[in-house]
């Protein structure tokens, strides 16, 4: 255990920047394409349209959003899994879009994955030695036998596993097993920093808390760094640092967990929030909800100005649908620096100045790759909250 | 209520489902017989909801088609009895039961997209049902159809009849499905896991649509979940199971407040919460399902349970009254986590 943190601590500049992680601007759009022998591009799919962040040393950095909303394809990007577009992504202070070859190739032992499904992310004809040996071998990390075996046992004991599962199939463990197989595939490497998707959707409410758990033990004994992406907010905010909400393609507000969650202050922060189930009925019954109209737009086409402004229950005629906020410190009191949000009028909301209103939902077709010129849509002052749900005649 | 075994009272007129000691076993020949469903028991009326809370594999969702008669004709035994209006549906047969399925009963899945048939337009789908119940006629139906889209929250419902499943997102479909399952008003609806797929902001829409119907139309809901929060904003009464038994049966105020079984006070404590504060680690329930010993032998939570004694090994625990008197809250535990005994978790 000490020698491996000990490299780890090796390899990191004394007294470096705070900063391991620096994506600017970075877009990923893909190409729609069209036609039976030319391969005409229609359009684009703005996935990633326009993200920065920074992540700093040993914390964890939530990203929560709907599915859609390009959260995954950013965490792939990051690792160049997903080519950029446009942007930068510089890890450590080395920018990763002008790395090639070899060289991509050494730099991805620092940057690891953990996925959603562990069983399709673990290949079912190899044991689990097989498993964990194969991305230190890829590394020259098995150059020592004795090592690498002491390795292997330490990354089980790390992840919870017994030495014997060292000789077993994918197939043979549990969901939660397998989810800690792929972690310990993550760690095998020694990284700095683990992108987890979704860690743990598809696991049971019990078993969750367990790699929840789990994560966390490592980061502390590995010294990680860690970007959480997940839908479940009550995941991200438990384990997480600092957060950010994005919102078809890009941020809509970043801060620290608590200040988040304490006064979230872009709408679709506040109807996220206010629509995840709380196990409590007290609770349940006297929150309000703000249920908001309509699907998310599709990313083909996505809306003009502020992304938000066709399902935004605060819109304002103004300016929302033409110009597209961007990330700002806010000067509300009581709210620190750190928390940014991309929204216009996040101050006269959080004053009360501006009062929601009724919104009509619009309609979306789930594989639009083009904009519907028929889409009509208009927000009544007045009228009722949820306005398609109530019986005919009524 | 203090008596020892559970005999759930009857009350006249309250019931309209009432489901008594089902058993659902699966195997075939040569091969070993497992038992999905253990006895479970219990009754719901008109505008009630009750939520039945389980893990994947405790036989949440196997209880809802052994009482909607899809379980496959082959290989399965069910036994008990689920009375409804009168009549025992597991004494059916497939006619009569067809007949009662879309105009009485009604289920919706976790998964809309392959619930509806991808080339029939859904406005057809959802006429089908009433051609085929009320006999109404295609126009006639088609018009209703309509309707119904709009009811439960489809906009421009007229344009969407004609569309196909894959032309809707997820929430669309469902609600497409649900207008479905409402076509007839059935008196009973089960929905089986109805959010599951769905984000967030969308399961709230169809929560709220939900709520409503069981609000104005008096229909009785039987929600299947593994979702807590949605039981505490939903449910009357909540069934907790555990490896098909129930294992804690309250009202969800009293599950909620005072969890006495160590499986639903573990579940609850291993959920991260929105509110509160963020206390350090989650209290996480060790093992998994798979460590389980059958029912018959003892308790089969026993080897994941920290109150688990030689007794949770050797007898079968009963679901029983809960032993400090709260009425209605039953309990399957030789060692309940009661109020002032909290070892476990704070």
């Amino acid at each position: 255990m000490s020698e491996q943190t000990s490299i780890l601590d090796k390899k990191r500049p004394d007294g470096s920047a705070d900063i391991l992680l620096d994506a600017q601007d970075v877009k990923v759009h893909f190409p729609i394409k069209r036609g039976v022998i030319f391969d005409r591009t229609v359009g684009y799919v703005y996935a990633v349209d326009g993200m920065t962040l920074q992540i700093n040393r040993g914390e964890t950095y939530g990203l929560v959003g709907e599915s859609g909303c390009g959260k995954s394809t950013f965490g792939r990007a990051l690792l160049r899994l997903e080519e950029p577009t446009a942007g930068t992504v510089a890890f450590d202070g080395t920018d990763l879009s002008s790395l090639k070859g070899e060289t991509l190739r050494k730099q991805r032992r620092n940057m690891q994955m953990v996925f959603q499904d562990p069983l399709s992310s673990l290949d079912p004809r190899q044991t689990v030695e097989a498993l964990l040996l194969e991305g230190m071998r890829a590394h020259g990390l098995t150059k020592d036998k004795t090592a690498a075996h002491a390795r292997l046992r330490e990354l089980l004991s790390a992840v919870g596993l017994p030495e014997a599962a060292l000789k077993k199939y994918p197939h043979e463990f549990s969901g939660g097993q397998r989810q800690r197989i792929g972690i310990a595939r993550a760690l095998s490497v020694d990284p700095q920093l683990i992108v987890a998707d979704e860690p743990v959707s598809a696991l049971d409410v019990s078993v969750q808390a367990q790699v929840i758990n789990l994560l966390e033990d490592v980061q502390e004994q590995f010294g990680l760094t860690y970007l959480v992406i997940a839908h479940d907010l009550a995941v991200v905010r438990h384990i997480s640092d600092r957060v950010g909400v994005m919102y078809l393609g890009a941020l809509v507000e970043e801060a620290d967990a608590d200040d988040l969650y304490a006064m979230p202050l872009h709408p679709y922060t506040r109807a996220l929030m206010s629509a995840v189930p709380i196990p409590d009925p007290q609770v349940e019954d006297r929150r309000e909800r703000i249920i908001l109209a309509g699907d998310l737009p599709s990313p083909a086409a996505p809306p003009n100005g502020c992304r938000f402004h066709t399902r935004c229950p605060w819109r304002q005629e103004t300016k929302c649908d033409t110009e597209r906020p961007q990330l700002r410190e806010v000067r509300i009191e009581g709210v620190p620096a750190t928390h940014r949000v991309a929204c216009h009028f996040a101050e006269e909301i959080q004053s009360g100045a501006l009062q929601p209103h009724s919104v009509t939902p619009t309609i979306v077709d789930p594989d639009a790759d083009r904009p519907r010129p028929d889409i009509v849509e208009d927000g009544a002052p007045g009228a009722d909250p949820f306005p398609d749900a109530r019986p005919p005649g009524v | 209520m203090s008596a020892a075994a559970y005999e759930p009272e009857v009350r006249a007129g309250d019931s309209l489902l009432s489901v008594r000691d089902l058993v659902v076993e699966f195997g075939g020949k040569g091969r070993p017989t497992f038992r999905a469903v253990d006895g479970v028991s219990f009754d719901v009326g008109p505008g009630q909801t009750i939520g039945l809370v389980g893990e994947s594999g405790c036989g949440k969702s196997v209880t809802s088609l052994a009482i909607m008669g899809l379980l496959p004709a082959r290989g399965n035994k069910v036994a008990g009895s689920a009375t409804f209006d009168g009549t025992d549906l597991l004494t059916l047969d497939q006619r009569e039961m067809s007949d009662r399925r879309g105009r009485d009963i009604a289920m919706i899945f976790q998964d809309p997209l392959s619930s509806l048939n991808p080339v029939v337009p859904i406005g057809v789908q959802v006429a089908e049902v009433m051609q085929r119940h009320q006999g109404l006629k295609k126009a006639q139906a088609m018009q209703e159809s309509r309707l119904l889209l709009d009811r439960v929250g489809i906009p421009d419902p007229a344009r969407r009849l004609k569309e196909y499943p894959h032309q809707l997102s997820g929430g669309m479909r469902q609600r497409a499905l649900i207008a479905m399952a409402l076509a007839c008003k059935p008196r009973l609806l089960i929905a089986d896991e109805p959010t599951t797929a769905l984000d967030v902001t969308i399961q709230a829409q169809i929560l709220e649509v939900l709520r409503e119907l069981v609000v104005d139309s008096g229909t009785a809901l039987i929600m299947i979940t593994h979702d807590l929060g949605v039981v505490a904003g939903l449910c009357d009464e909540v069934n907790v199971m555990y490896a098909g038994r129930i294992v804690e049966s309250a009202s969800r105020h009293e599950i909620f407040a005072r969890p006495e079984h160590p499986y639903t006070h573990g579940l609850l404590g291993s959920i991260p919460r929105l509110d509160g504060t963020r206390a350090g680690a989650l209290h996480a329930i060790p093992g998994s399902v798979a460590d389980n010993i059958p029912w018959t032998g003892g308790c089969a939570f026993a080897p994941r349970c920290t109150n688990a004694t030689a007794i949770c090994r050797e007898q079968s625990p009963a679901l029983e009254a809960d032993p400090t008197g709260i009425p209605d809250h039953l309990l399957r535990c030789h060692h309940p986590i009661l109020p002032g005994t909290d070892s476990t978790h704070e």
